[in-house]
């Protein structure tokens, strides 16, 4: 049996940052070379990095958040790229804006099949949220570590809410222990 | 003495006796179980009515003083939580006629038409007590169309009650609050309605009803299992006309299908109508994926999709 932490593969990682200072979005948005922005749709500005592969979205408040990067090295790295390309257009940027990481979302899979009602029963139904009539999946709201893990009935499972990397691998510690604890989990 | 204790004792042995061999229902041969609120005795698998009116045995109600006796009244309705006032209140009639039937005169009709004005607004005084009778009324229009009973509509009307005293309704609609309550006491109940019945019968979306429900059964911390399939299965195959072997048949695939866990994620809905299918098609009986499809509000992909689920489970048990 392969440890289920040996599965767990960061999906997403999203931080956010800031440069101190409103920016006019329009006129950025012609400068900036491949820049989206249509505020119609959406306030923001988006700007897409290719390695490591993001999304900038930059707001008028001189906010920025970067989304879709698969780990927080890439986080740091594309952000650095954002930087750089503000600083081309002559926008002051500080030196190093601290960048915080706000949700990180992982994939892992716990490697055979899962009897959902069991385990909604078994976890108490109070801590849980099964609708198969709405979602599939099962939702389990972690306390430590503050995260919310969706279990499915393949026995795959995607764990959000985490602020550090290794919140997810004590998440899966705590479930399968939970689950074996239960029996739930042969 | 002794000999009639003797000879009573004997009669409550061929009685017990009796009673024993009567157990079995005459229809299906399944458990008969007692039903003493209706004072009936019914098969707990196929629903007939094996006897009716039966006598309750109990001791007579009894009072020792004046004010017991007083207690012991047999007349009035009882109280009930689907009423905003609990059914206490009086309620002036809106026909204008008096005890005898005959029209009231023109004098007596505005006096009347002024009391009921007035004693309406002394039933509901306050924007909590307007709010409950709206919901309540709500409550009992959607049950009333999806054919709950009225333990029912009892239970939502408590739900009800308790997320507008925990405040749970600002921010929220009366209609969405009131149709997610009557969604989480019929699965309580055992007697559940699918989201897209409840959602064709309530003025407010599905999508809201599913958060507004979500968000209630939370704060209320109300204990609601994830649906049953087979509850699902007596309504579907009585819709398509099917026999009880079909229906029989169809909890069987579903029991089975749950012992290998693969109903794991699955709409409820989706799995009952799908076992109502196969077991139509295993008893031979008449029945089309699209007939069922209409029935259940189910598509006939997720229908043909769980039915070969359904099958392969049933296949792979080892004997």
């Amino acid at each position: 049996m392969t440890d289920p932490k040996e599965t767990i593969n960061i999906e997403n990682v999203v931080a956010s940052t800031g440069i101190g200072q409103e920016l006019d979005l329009q006129s950025v948005a012609m400068d900036l070379e491949g820049a989206d922005y249509d505020p119609e749709q959406f306030p923001g500005l988006v700007y897409r990095t290719q390695d490591p592969k993001s999304a900038a979205l930059i707001f008028r408040s001189g906010k920025i958040v970067c989304t879709g990067a698969k780990s927080t090295d890439d986080v740091h790295e594309s952000l650095r790229i954002v930087f750089d390309k503000l600083r081309e257009l002559s926008i002051k940027v500080e030196d190093d804006p601290e960048i915080v990481v706000q949700n990180i979302v992982t994939s892992a899979d716990l490697g055979r099949q899962l009897n959902l009602n069991a385990i909604a029963i078994g976890l108490g139904l109070e801590n849980i949220e099964y609708e198969p009539e709405q979602f599939p999946g099962l939702v389990y709201r972690l306390d430590d570590p503050e995260v919310v893990a969706l279990l499915f009935g393949s026995g795959k499972l995607v764990i959000t809410g985490g602020k550090e990397p290794k919140d997810a691998e004590h998440a899966v510690d705590k479930i399968t222990s939970r689950l074996e604890e239960l029996g739930l989990l042969d | 003495m002794t000999d009639a204790r003797m000879r009573s004792r004997e009669q409550e042995r061929t009685d017990e006796t009796e009673s024993e061999s009567t157990d079995g229902c005459p229809e299906c041969g399944g458990l008969v179980v007692n039903d003493e609120e209706h004072g009936e005795s019914v098969c707990a698998d196929c629903g007939l009515v094996v006897e009716e009116d039966g006598i309750d045995r109990g001791p007579e109600w009894r009072a020792f003083d004046s004010k017991e006796k007083d207690e012991k009244s047999r007349v009035g309705a009882p109280t009930t939580n689907t009423m905003h006032d609990k059914g206490l209140s009086t309620n002036i009639d809106w026909r204008d006629k008096d005890a005898y039937g005959n029209s009231l005169s023109s004098n007596q009709r505005q006096k009347m038409q002024r009391l009921r004005k007035w004693n309406e607004r002394f039933r509901t005084r306050d924007a909590k007590e307007r709010n409950l009778k709206q919901a309540l009324g709500e409550i009992d229009r959607m049950a009333s169309a999806l054919g709950l009973p009225d333990n029912v509509r009892e239970t939502a009307s408590v739900i009800y009650r308790r997320a507008l005293e925990d405040d749970l309704l600002p921010g929220r609609s009366i209609e969405g609050v009131a149709t997610s309550c009557v969604y989480a006491a019929a699965r309580q109940a055992g007697v559940p309605r699918s989201l897209d019945e409840i959602a064709d019968v309530s003025r407010v979306e599905k999508a809201e009803i599913a958060r507004t429900y979500r968000y209630v059964v939370r704060e209320l911390g109300l204990e609601v299992a994830p649906a049953d399939p087979e509850s699902y299965v007596p309504r579907f195959a009585s819709d398509l006309g099917l026999s009880d072997e079909a229906s029989h048949r169809a909890r069987e695939l579903l029991k089975t299908a749950k012992d290998k866990g693969v109903h794991s994620g699955k709409s409820p809905v989706g799995l009952a109508a799908a076992a109502v299918y196969a077991a139509a098609l295993l008893t031979n009986e008449k029945t089309t994926q699209a007939k069922v499809s209409e029935v259940a509000d189910i598509s006939e992909v997720t229908i043909r999709n769980r039915y070969h689920e359904l099958l392969e489970a049933e296949d792979t048990i080892p004997v």
